[in-house]
């Protein structure tokens, strides 16, 4: 409320003039210390005035006031929430920074906020069985065994350096399987260095966990194992060619027993070219078309003096030999193999196939004599589940959860090979026709069951019949008699 | 049979002969990504017709010190292009991933444009700023990003540097004790330049925003001329953000040839009017003609005539215990 001067005034003056009409009624003293009653009344008056006006500015500036503070106080929220953000990217960065620990079916991981350093721990775990049917009463080849125990421990150093360690536990003796060092400098050009698998055979090189049944064919009996060597390979156009070509201890014919020395002094240079010309294109039916050729070739294999030896022996799908040099044959000269390869993947079919050729000089105490012994697989594949078949093994769409109804990946496997051992070997006494085989043929039909990527049960039959013995059965003699085994396998793999 | 034979064969021949597609990884500076968009576009195309080869070009964007400290640490940048040549001085001296003289491989020492500091304020400019005096003012809010992580924050540091010693008569500790009283106006330090323009602009925090040329015409464009308004102070610094092929990294992932060929054309005539057009000044004379209206003509110093190299620049203001350190309490 605005207290208006002229009502003060007519307030003030209405007073004085009911004062004057009274002046002489009053004495002189009354008069003055009425007077100055009014006065002080006056003062009262305005300093009640000046008290109104005072009040009505502080009112009028209140709004102006209050707006300053409150656009003060938004600039503080606006900066504590702005301060907040930063501090929650800071944060977020700070863990990007910290080393990453993963683990998932892809094993686990540990690795440097910037992948520079990188451990990974995976394992094959195979728990196999086999029965034997009619095998002339060879005791102690049926049951259960444990095929495959590796723990592999893998990873990078200063980005480039990649490593791997693998032992197995499998089968009764500890072994080293891989032990190497690979420079990845460019994903064309790579050098690695150590003890692992020789560039040479299609079957031989595909992983332990993938392979379509529980052995390896009649073929992989002819290319060598893992090697000590040094070895440049690489990627080329995204993958479209691969290469491999290394100088080795070069070993002889595929033996499940690896060495972690030489075994003579020449070198062995091993190599193989494999082509995938439309894997990156978008014809997809020939996407998974590949075909390679591999080779080695050691100039001057010298006498080994071994007892046992070119090789300990090719083996059947039941891991029986069939065919093993005689005692005092050894590898004297040069020694080659070639290896035409190829694999299709369409879908879920899946057709793999290869052929190789063996030779070596070899020599006995009297004789001396150049082998060619051969072998070659046809393996097919069709997931009834409709997943994609692949050279890396099949990824279930629906891994196995009952509760869910979802039954994972089911595989169907049929393969044919057949070996055959130069006739040579037998006429010129390096090996007996009544106790080896010249050649033997086997056909096996699976049923492999993925669970899921990590879990895979497999069941297959494998009948193995041989040729040129002339021997007479008996226990442990194996090319007696044609081979039927079932085989079973649970697998852990990560 | 045979014609089976004949597709295989066919495909055999064909693969060498089928055009490739290449990645290739740009790791740029925060205020950079609309330029690099653009550019990129234009680089694709012209790649396509010379060689038929499709590139498919991958940018990252942040602070240009966190960037340069990424790829050292292992971001697989086939090509850096920063705020500073500092930046990747850092990652040839200390990761080796290019040798020392990068800068003398490429025109203009490879910086292909330039930049420069400006203010970007409200609308109408309430706090009547004008010049770098007027940002140490009672009650004006700066917003700049930190100059430890952003390099368009330490050419915004130097800028402000250099004005002061231009007006104290190169008096340094007159300069000094001007940073101290700006950097107690900045309520936030973001890591780097765009999320400083994110706190101005979007958040409204402060007063001014010590922004790269560019970056304030963007955030007018992107917010609207009736929200800020460009003051272009009479003297700031000239920013020359340098560009670089990543050798090791090209080198392993065989890149070499295209990343240099995506930096050349940062020099063609093209490549400088798509940084004009973002309000980056061109080297071309012509070009920076054309576009003369984008930017506004001031004095501009620069580092080596005020701060001898970046070497020293960063040894005095940034590095740890350095000026800024001793100015800057949060």
């Amino acid at each position: 409320m605005k207290l208006k001067p002229i009502t003060l005034t007519a307030l003030i003056g209405s007073h004085f003039a009911v004062s004057a009409l009274a002046i002489d009624e009053v004495s002189t003293n009354s008069e003055q210390a009425e007077i100055s009653a009014l006065k002080k009344q006056i003062e009262t008056l305005e300093h009640k005035v000046e008290l109104l006006e005072e009040h009505q500015h502080v009112q009028a500036a209140a709004p102006a006031n209050a707006n300053a503070q409150v656009e003060a106080l938004d600039q503080q929220v606006r900066i504590l929430e702005r301060q907040r953000e930063n501090d929650q990217d800071a944060a977020a960065a700070a863990i990007k920074a910290q080393p990453k620990l993963s683990l998932s079916q892809n094993g686990f991981s540990f690795s440097s906020p910037n992948t520079n350093f990188v451990v990974e721990l995976h394992g094959v775990l195979q728990l196999d069985s086999r029965s034997f049917f009619n095998d002339g009463g060879l005791n102690g080849n049926d049951g259960f065994l444990l095929r495959r125990a590796r723990p592999i421990l893998s990873g990078t150093v200063y980005h480039d350096f990649d490593f791997n360690f693998t032992p197995d536990f499998g089968g009764g003796t500890v072994q080293i399987f891989d032990a190497f060092v690979n420079y990845h400098y460019h994903p064309a050009l790579q050098l690695e260095v150590g003890k692992f698998k020789a560039p040479v055979g299609l079957e031989a090189l595909m992983a332990d966990r993938d392979i379509l049944f529980n052995e390896r064919s009649l073929v992989t009996d002819l290319v060598p194992n893992r090697d000590l060597g040094a070895e440049f390979h690489g990627d080329v156009l995204d993958g479209a060619v691969s290469y491999g070509l290394g100088i080795f201890s070069g070993g002889y014919d595929y033996n499940g027993t690896t060495a972690n020395s030489p075994s003579q002094d020449d070198k062995a240079f091993e190599g193989r070219v494999f082509f995938q010309p439309l894997k990156n294109t978008g014809i997809y039916p020939l996407k998974g078309l590949g075909f390679g050729l591999a080779g080695t070739y050691l100039a001057n294999h010298p006498q080994t003096n071994s007892t046992t030896g070119l090789t300990p022996g090719y083996t059947t799908d039941g891991q029986q030999k069939f065919f093993s040099y005689s005692s005092g044959v050894n590898a004297d000269g040069p020694g080659w193999r070639v290896a035409p390869q190829a694999y299709y993947f369409y879908g879920p079919l899946g057709v793999l196939g290869e052929y190789v050729i063996s030779d070596q000089q070899v020599a006995s105490t009297t004789k001396s004599a150049d082998l060619w012994n051969t072998a070659w697989e046809l393996t097919g594949s069709w997931v009834l589940t409709g997943e994609d078949g692949s050279y890396a093994g099949v990824t279930p769409l629906h891994p196995f959860s009952p509760r869910n109804g979802d039954w994972g990946a089911w595989q169907l496997v049929a393969r044919y090979a057949s070996l055959s051992v130069d006739s040579k070997a037998f006429t010129d006494g390096f090996a007996s026709p009544t106790k080896s085989a010249d050649g033997a043929q086997e056909w096996s039909v699976g049923l492999n069951w993925y669970l899921n990527r990590n879990i895979r049960a497999d069941l297959s039959f494998s009948h193995t019949w041989f040729d040129g013995f002339s021997g007479t059965a008996s226990p442990g003699v194996v090319p007696a008699q044609t081979e039927n085994v079932l085989f079973s396998r649970l697998q852990l793999a990560f | 049979m045979k014609s089976l034979l004949s597709i295989l064969l066919l495909s055999a021949l064909a693969w060498p002969l089928a055009a490739k597609e290449i990645s290739l990884l740009n790791v740029s500076y925060d205020p950079t990504r609309e330029f690099y968009a653009e550019f990129d576009t234009a680089f694709t195309k012209f790649w396509q017709a010379k060689s038929g080869d499709t590139v498919k070009i991958s940018q990252s964007h942040g602070g240009s010190g966190k960037q340069a400290q990424s790829v050292i640490n292992g971001l697989e940048a086939d090509v850096v292009t920063l705020a500073l040549a500092y930046d990747i001085d850092a990652i040839a001296q200390q990761a080796k991933l290019l040798p020392e003289d990068w800068q003398q491989r490429l025109p203009n020492e490879s910086t292909p444009y330039t930049s420069t500091i400006v203010f970007l304020v409200r609308k109408g400019n309430p706090k009547h700023i004008q010049d770098w005096g007027d940002l140490i003012k009672e009650g004006v809010s700066v917003v700049v990003a930190n100059p430890k992580t952003s390099g368009g924050a330490r050419w915004a540091y130097l800028a402000a540097y250099a004005a002061a010693l231009e007006a104290h008569n190169h008096h340094d500790a007159a300069a000094r004790d001007y940073i101290k009283r700006l950097y107690k106006n900045v309520p936030v330090l973001d890591s780097g330049a765009r999320g400083s323009t994110v706190t101005f602009a979007r958040n409204a925090i402060g007063d001014v925003l010590l922004a790269w040329e560019n970056e304030a015409h963007l955030a007018i464009q992107e917010f609207g001329s009736d929200k800020f308004d460009i003051i272009t102070p009479p003297l700031s610094i000239l920013a020359e953000p340098p560009v670089a092929v990543v050798d090791k990294n090209a080198r392993r992932h065989n890149t070499t040839a295209i990343a240099t060929e995506y930096l050349k054309y940062l020099y063609s005539d093209e490549g400088q009017t798509i940084a004009a057009r973002n309000f980056y000044r061109p080297r071309n004379e012509a070009i920076l003609l054309t576009y003369s209206t984008n930017f506004t003509q001031l004095k501009l110093v620069t580092l080596k005539d005020e701060f001898g190299n970046w070497a020293n620049a960063q040894k005095t203001h940034f590095a740890d215990g350095g000026v800024f350190d001793q100015i800057y309490q949060k």
